[in-house]
Formats: C-alpha cells, sequence, structure tokens
C-alpha cells in the first residue's frame, strides 16, 4: 500500500480509532488510514462479549461485537484505508510514523495523527503482592481475551482482586463457565466499576464481595494454590491478625487502567500525570502539533461510547489541522480543584464547543461540581467510578471575562 | 540397560554447570549434562543481578581464598566468552558512593589491597565528577570508588549459549531430568533419575541450590551450605536513564546490599535484601520488597513503587553466612573419588568462566584425561534480536521470514520470528520464551503477549493450548477448555 499522501492516520483499530478514522472520512479528509496490530478492526470489543455497549453511542444495548461490528462496515463503507497486522514502532516529532508487518517496515508522514491506542492493565507486580511466581494469576482483561477469544479457562476456584468493571464481568462470566468464584475483593469500601455491573453481575450471581479487604500474599510455586486476604484501615493498611487464607487455583486482578501512551511519549507528547494520556486542548491536540488523541489512550472512560465519541471530536480537529486550519485565540487552563481528580481537556484554545470529563477523587454525598462560574450541577453523589461529563457551549465561553489564564473545576458540598 | 551410559555427568544446567559442559567439550571425552527443569539456568543463575563483578564484598580481591581468585581470573575471560557465543555484554563501570570519612577509609583499604594484587584500575572521584557521571544519584555522596572493569550480562542467555555451544561439541544436554539417587559401583557411578539409570565416571556436581542434596548421596557433603534468599526488583524502562554504571552503595544492615544497576537491556535492577529461607521457596515478602525499595530510594531519591515492574527472589548457597562473608566449594571430594563439588553461591555468574577451568583441572587429578578435540568450534551464532539491528537488516529478515514483521511482544518488540527460533531451540514454556526472547518482561508483564505466545507455543510444539505451561509440570496456565466445567 502507498503510505504517502495519507491526510489523517489513526493508531489503533478499537472503538476510538474506528470512530476517529469514519469522522475523519465524513469531515472530508481524502486518504484517512487505520493501523491496527491485530488481525481485525474492533480491538478489545471482541472479548467484550457482555451486553452494555452503545446505549449512549446508537440508544441500544449491545454487545462488544455487535457495537464493534457497526463501525467496521462503516469503515469499509467510506473507503477507509486499513492497515493490519502492523505495529507502530515509532513516531517522530514530525509525526513521521514507522510501521512493521509481515511485509517489511514503512515510513510515512500523514498530514495529522490521531492516537488511539487505549489502555493496559495494572499489573500485580505494580501492586506489590508478594509470594511466589505461580501460573494461574492473570489480569482480568488478558483472562477475558483467554476465555471468550481463545476458549481457554484458568481454573477451578477464582479469586478476583479489584472491583473494576472488567473484574465485575469476568466474575460473572467465569461464574457462566461453570468455575467457583470465592471472592471479589476490593479495598475500597466500595465497588470500582459501574453500579450497573455490581448489581449484575455480582449480586444476581451471589458472588461474595469483601469491600475493605485486600490480597497481601500469593501462595504456591508452580501453580497457585491460594491467597491471604486481609482487612484494610481506612488508610489502605491491612490490619494484622484479620488475614484469612481462600484456596484458589486462580487469581484475577482488575486493579486499574494505563493509558498506553509509549508511542506519544516518544514523539514528545506531554502527558498528564493526573491521567496518564496526553494533556490536549478542547480539540484534543496534544502539545505536538496535529497529533490528536481520543479515547482511552487519553483518559480511561467509564463507557466505550465515551471513547468513541471523543475520539471523533479527535478526529475533527485532525482534518482541520490537515486542512491547514489553525485555531488562534488565547490559551486557558482547566485545573482540578477540591476533590477533582483530573480535568480533560487541560486547555482550552479559541472558541467553543468544549466537552469535558473529570473524575473526582473520593466519594462524598450531596456536592455540586463546578467549571469556574461558566457551568455547575448538583450531584446526590459523586464517585470515583463515574465519570463526570460537562459540555460548554460557545456562548458559555464568551461569557469568561478578558484576561482570564485559568479555570478551577471544583466538587464542593452544596450548600 | 542404562538409558545413558558416559565418561562424564555433570548434573545442573545452570551456569556453573553449563560452563563446565562447554570446557569440556574442547576435549575428546563424553559427557552429558542433566537439568530437572525444563530450561537451562533457572535456579540461581536466573536470580541474578546480571553483574559481572569482582565480588564486591569483604573477600574481594584477596587472592588466598578462592572464590576470590576465580572471580577475578574470570573478569578478563568474560568479555571474549560473551563475544564467542554471542551473548550480550556490556563493560558499565561501578560506582561505590562515598558518604563520610569512615565510608572512604573504607574503600581506600579496598583499593589498597586491589592494587597490591596488581589491580590498577581503581580510582576515587570527587562530588564533581561523580555528578558529572551520574546526575540522578543522591547529593548525600560526596565522592565516589569507580571500578572501570565491572560489566553487565544476561546470565540465562549466557547460560543458555554455553549449553548450545557445549551440545553442539559433543556434550549431550537432557533437560526434565532429575537425580533421584546415586551410588557407586566398581569403578563406575549408577545415577537414578526419572528417565532412568546412567552410568559414568566422573560426576561433576553443580546442582547449585540442591548441591549439598545431591553430594549426600554418596556422603560426599563434605561442608555446609546455607541457602540464603535473595530479592531483587527491575524499574520500568522509563527510568533506565536515572543511571548509567552499577551504583553500590554501603549497605545500612548485614544481609542487605545496596546496588542499582542497568541490565544490558535498558532497564534498572535493585537489592539485593538477602535472608535465610526454605529452600524452594522462592516467595518474596513484603518487608524485603520495602526494604529494597527504602535501600533505593537512598541511592536514586524520586524512585517510587509504581515504577516497579517486576519483582522476585532466588537462592544463593552461602558457605558461613553468620560471618557475613563467604568462600566457595570447588573442589574433588576426599571421601568418594572422582566426584566434583561445584558451588559459588555468589556470585556465580562472574566466577564461571575460571571455575569451568578450574573443575577441569580437578578432574584431570582425578584421573581424567583430556585430549583437546581439533573439531572444537567455539563459535556460536546467536538468534536473533530483532530490535537491536539496523533497519536494513531487519528488512532483510522480515523477507526471510515474514514472522519477523509480527511484534507480538509490544513493550520489549519481540517478534514472531524471534518466538519461533527460541521454540525451536529448545524454549517449550511461557518462561522458557521469556528467558529466552525477553517477550513478557516489559511494563504490562505479558498482558498483551501471553495468549499470543500461548497460541505460538501450541502450534510449534504441536501439543493442545491446554498443556501449555509457564515452567514445567504442574503449572499448566490454561488447562481447562471452555465450558469443560459444564459437563
Amino acid at each position: 500500500m502507498r503510505l504517502q499522501g495519507v491526510d489523517v492516520a489513526v493508531i489503533g483499530a478499537g472503538p476510538a480509532g474506528m470512530a476517529a478514522a469514519i469522522r475523519a472520512k465524513e469531515a472530508g479528509a481524502q486518504r484517512v488510514l487505520l493501523v491496527e496490530r491485530q488481525e481485525e478492526l474492533g480491538g478489545l470489543l471482541h472479548q467484550c462479549i457482555h451486553n452494555g455497549f452503545g446505549l449512549l453511542y446508537f440508544g441500544e444495548d449491545l454487545t462488544g461485537p455487535e457495537y464493534a461490528k457497526r463501525f467496521i462496515d462503516r469503515v469499509y463503507d467510506l473507503g477507509v484505508e486499513t492497515l493490519l497486522e502492523t505495529t507502530v514502532l515509532e513516531i517522530s516529532p514530525e509525526r513521521g510514523i514507522r510501521v512493521i508487518n509481515k511485509g517489511g517496515l514503512q515510513s510515512f508522514r500523514p498530514k495529522a495523527v490521531v492516537l488511539a491506542m487505549g489502555c493496559r492493565e495494572r499489573t500485580r507486580d505494580q501492586l506489590g503482592i508478594p509470594g511466589g511466581r505461580p501460573a494461574g494469576i492473570f489480569t482480568a482483561g488478558t483472562a477475558q481475551r483467554l476465555v471468550n477469544v481463545e476458549g481457554l479457562l484458568p481454573g477451578r476456584r477464582v479469586v478476583i482482586l479489584g472491583s473494576g468493571d472488567v473484574g465485575m464481568i469476568m466474575a460473572r462470566r467465569l461464574t457462566l463457565e461453570g468455575a467457583r468464584v470465592e471472592a471479589v475483593v476490593e479495598i475500597l469500601p466500595y465497588v470500582g466499576g459501574l453500579i450497573r455491573n455490581e448489581v449484575q453481575c455480582l449480586h444476581d450471581f451471589d458472588i461474595p464481595l469483601l469491600l475493605e479487604h485486600t490480597v497481601t500474599e500469593v501462595h504456591g510455586e508452580r501453580h497457585l494454590e491460594g491467597v491471604t486476604v486481609a482487612k484494610v484501615d481506612p488508610h489502605r493498611r491491612p490490619i494484622p491478625g484479620t488475614e484469612i487464607q481462600i484456596e484458589c487455583d486462580t487469581l484475577l486482578l482488575s486493579v486499574g487502567l494505563i493509558p498506553e501512551n509509549e508511542l506519544s511519549r516518544r514523539a514528545g507528547v506531554e502527558l498528564d500525570p493526573l491521567t496518564g494520556g496526553p494533556t490536549v486542548d478542547q480539540w484534543r491536540e496534544t502539545t505536538v502539533p496535529g497529533v490528536f488523541a481520543g479515547g482511552n489512550v487519553l483518559h480511561v472512560h467509564d463507557l466505550v461510547d465515551n471513547c468513541s465519541w471523543e475520539a471523533e471530536l479527535a478526529a475533527e480537529g485532525a482534518v482541520r489541522f490537515a486542512k491547514g486550519e489553525r485555531t488562534e485565540g488565547r490559551e486557558i487552563c482547566l485545573r482540578p480543584g477540591r476533590n477533582v481528580r483530573y480535568v480533560v481537556p487541560q486547555r482550552i484554545r479559541g472558541e467553543g464547543p468544549v466537552t469535558l470529563f473529570l473524575r473526582v477523587r473520593e466519594m462524598e454525598e450531596g456536592m455540586r461540581v463546578r467549571v469556574g462560574d461558566l457551568w455547575q450541577k448538583r450531584f446526590r453523589v459523586v464517585k470515583p467510578s463515574e465519570q463526570i461529563k460537562v459540555e460548554l457551549s460557545p456562548k458559555d465561553l464568551r461569557r469568561l471575562p478578558d484576561g482570564v489564564a485559568e479555570i478551577r473545576v471544583e466538587c464542593e458540598v452544596a450548600g | 540397560m542404562a538409558w545413558l551410559q558416559t565418561e562424564v555427568l555433570i548434573i545442573g544446567g545452570g551456569v556453573l554447570g553449563a560452563a563446565v559442559a562447554r570446557e569440556l567439550s574442547r576435549y575428546r571425552v563424553e559427557a552429558a549434562l542433566l537439568e530437572r527443569e525444563p530450561d537451562l539456568g533457572w535456579g540461581s543463575t536466573k536470580a541474578n543481578m546480571c553483574i559481572v563483578c569482582q565480588g564486591a564484598d569483604a573477600l574481594e580481591f584477596r587472592p588466598e581464598y578462592k572464590r576470590s581468585r576465580l572471580v577475578w581470573e574470570s573478569i578478563p575471560m568474560m568479555e571474549p566468552l560473551c563475544r564467542e557465543l554471542g551473548v550480550p555484554f556490556k563493560r558499565i563501570g561501578e560506582l561505590t558512593l562515598i558518604r563520610n570519612n569512615e565510608e572512604r577509609a573504607k574503600y581506600q583499604k579496598l583499593k589498597t589491597r586491589a592494587e597490591k594484587v596488581g589491580f590498577t584500575g581503581l580510582r576515587f572521584v570527587g562530588r564533581d565528577e561523580l555528578f558529572a557521571m551520574e546526575p540522578h544519584v543522591s547529593r548525600e555522596a560526596v565522592g565516589a570508588l569507580y571500578n572501570p572493569d565491572i560489566a553487565v550480562v544476561d546470565p540465562v542467555r549466557l547460560t543458555i549459549a554455553l549449553a548450545e555451544s557445549a551440545r553442539r561439541n559433543g556434550v549431550e544436554v537432557h533437560l526434565e531430568t532429575e537425580v533421584l539417587g546415586i551410588e557407586r559401583s566398581g569403578e563406575e557411578f549408577l545415577v537414578e533419575t526419572n528417565r532412568g539409570e546412567v552410568r559414568c565416571r566422573f560426576i561433576v556436581n553443580a546442582a547449585g541450590v540442591y548441591v549439598d542434596r545431591v553430594a549426600r548421596f554418596l556422603n560426599a557433603d563434605e561442608f555446609v551450605l546455607y541457602p540464603v534468599k535473595g530479592f531483587i526488583g527491575i524499574l520500568d524502562k522509563d527510568l533506565g536513564h536515572l543511571v548509567s554504571h552499577e551504583i553500590h552503595m554501603r549497605p545500612e544492615a548485614p544481609g542487605e546490599m545496596n546496588i542499582v544497576v542497568p541490565s544490558v537491556y535498558g532497564n534498572l535492577f535493585f537489592g539485593v535484601v538477602l535472608r535465610l529461607g526454605r529452600k524452594g521457596d522462592n516467595s518474596t515478602t513484603k518487608e524485603m520488597a520495602d526494604t529494597a525499595l527504602r535501600n533505593l530510594r537512598k541511592v536514586l531519591p524520586g524512585v517510587s513503587e509504581g515504577d516497579v515492574i517486576h519483582t522476585f527472589a532466588g537462592f544463593m548457597m552461602f558457605r558461613n553466612w553468620e560471618l557475613g562473608w563467604h568462600e566457595c566449594v570447588v573442589e574433588a571430594s576426599r571421601k568418594v573419588p572422582r566426584f566434583v563439588n561445584v558451588s559459588i553461591g555468589y556470585p556465580g555468574v562472574s566466577a564461571a568462566p575460571a571455575t569451568a577451568k578450574e573443575v577441569l583441572r580437578l578432574l584431570e587429578k582425578e584421573g581424567l584425561r583430556l585430549q583437546e578435540d581439533p573439531s572444537f568450534e567455539p563459535r556460536l551464532e546467536a538468534p536473533p534480536s530483532f530490535v537491536d539491528l539496523p533497519p536494513e537488516e531487519q528488512q532483510s529478515l522480515i523477507e526471510r521470514d515474514p514472522r519477523y514483521g509480527h511484534v507480538v511482544c509490544r513493550c520489549e518488540t519481540v517478534t514472531e520470528g524471534e518466538i519461533v527460533e527460541a521454540i525451536r531451540r529448545g524454549a517449550n514454556t511461557l518462561d522458557g520464551v521469556k528467558f529466552r526472547t525477553r517477550a513478557g518482561m516489559g511494563r504490562c508483564q505479558g498482558g498483551y503477549c501471553t495468549p499470543r505466545v500461548i497460541k505460538i507455543l501450541a502450534r510449534e510444539l504441536g501439543i493442545p493450548e491446554t498443556e501449555v505451561t509457564k515452567k514445567g509440570k504442574g503449572s499448566e496456565l490454561l488447562p481447562l477448555r471452555s465450558k469443560e466445567l459444564l459437563g
């Protein structure tokens, strides 16, 4: 395939990348190239055989593969060019892209780039769980692929550490497969994922949920034989004397997702330590001109629909950039304030509209979330597991007084 | 009938056993090596900081001790050996940090001792030079003792290459073969293994952590060894730039070494926390992890828990643990003729080249006749490491075999071609592929590549995926098919 003369190159063909490629084409880009390392388009959606996708985007309740199919069809209908089984080795600060596949190595320089590499899972070592190095320990997402795509099961008796969405969904999946889920162990006083998953995946299947507990040791040299679980204090430290032993042959970890920005970093893109993703403006343009980002590579979303939606925003920015349009205007920083873990975008440039996502640090009740003096809303309860989406109109932005350099985003006690 | 008949039997496929095998393969001698694990170098050899050093302890530069001499004689041999065998080797130098006058005096003594035995490479560097060399190390340091000779290798790849070279030069190598007992019968040893009986005239016992157990079969355990567990951590490659030399800081407590060292692949290793342990229990503990991290932060203040991508523990055998220093066992048994015990304990990798030669001297004394084999081929072609090749070589490799164009491990950029080659050369487990190719050693710790490597292993070995193991029998990764439990 001739790679010279590409207008917009999208890296990664998951829910974000496919949506970005489609929107780039719709927005008038001549040549859009979608680069994917796997054999087919769709990314992780293929292993997400449960439902709950598309409620926002299509107004329908779809499974992962069904959600993927709609995008895949559109990608091919619109004539997006695809490069499958192709790994991007490097993106240079000048947008030079080096790829590898079974045909060899190739380099090209598109007019604009959309990063849509998604995220990866936190590992056992990042939690520092001591013990042996036996077989039987997997991250929940890896196990999900093994079970749902490869048709293989890791074991019969399972403990799941972390109540992220993938963890809870795998608790249900493995129960349906005939395995026994001994417990889902969560260090926080509340589940890490969506309430709907707590209800549909744990409660409905009578799977024990141990809140304010953690795994303090794994046992077994060759194969996992069990784990030690202990209660934790309010500082999340295990309380001595509370340890219980649970026999199991499988431990799944659902303890957080990390935006995958190896390529971004080497391209010189500035990353936000709060999100793990690039810092961007409202068009999701990174600090490297012409390089945009959307979906989980930017910050980890609760819902796939929002990944797709945000990546479309990035694609629109990329098309404008490819056409030579540049955003002028002063830059205003959005800064997280009280009980706000992060805000995306991190800066606004020029005219609106602006869609921002934020997450709180701690669960609190009776709160008001405020974006400077531009927007506010009351929440009965705010939770770290539930992202808050805020739409600011161009009119809202015009209300900003001249000379404002920073807007603080706060989560305050509602008066 | 014996399953195997040979002149010299080497028990143990760690770095020492493999080095002895390779040394023997220079001669016209029948020899065989037995390893109980599915691959080579899985004991103390892999639980290692990968440093080629002079001992870095109280015995350093004391030629009256055998271990000190073996380590020291090995240093100049290591680089040519690695070059011959195509094993990664990098000379990085060592900086031992000095924080006060007491430390300065201590290291002055070491330097004097080194000079006395003709080792003139050590020199002191001042504060400015130190921070020019290593801008990120603790500002507590006022200077350092610099040893330019220190290097790093990949110990497992070295072991595999040594054994492979030995095999190509005529030594039999048998994996998953465990010695269960040994008896003497006239001039022969009868060795019972899980595969059958081995008959041999000479035994080199290089069974690593189990060197004493093997010796005990014949009451040839004329030494007491203590199993000491060492904890080591690995930092993310993104922090690889923080130091470029091996950094050594004087430990706070006995049973600790405070070392930070860049590996040949660009990760930083840190540790070692040493504790007496129970053999076979390679588990890490929170106490060891916390201690190692606390020590690390003394050298590199900015590092946090989240930067650690992997931790592990392994054993080394110490002869006199309670004294804080130890001597090795490289000696022919006084009770049992033609039986040589080999245990360096620490630093086994560094001492391996000279130890192998010493073992051959001992075997000769015990009556083994060594006649050089003119057909000995010292060179071994290393398996291609795709990521290290220049683009034009990468391109021609893909043209020869398109599987080199398929990246399986994204963190370390390992291709399917390399994994297939590793399996062809003997890897038959997930860990085997990992240690030979680095697939799964990056920051996602196999999250992405594990399902893919399992598939490739099953395909190449011609076994069902349910039989693929992490590290041999009993460590099946995915023992069941979906729906199998539903009856």
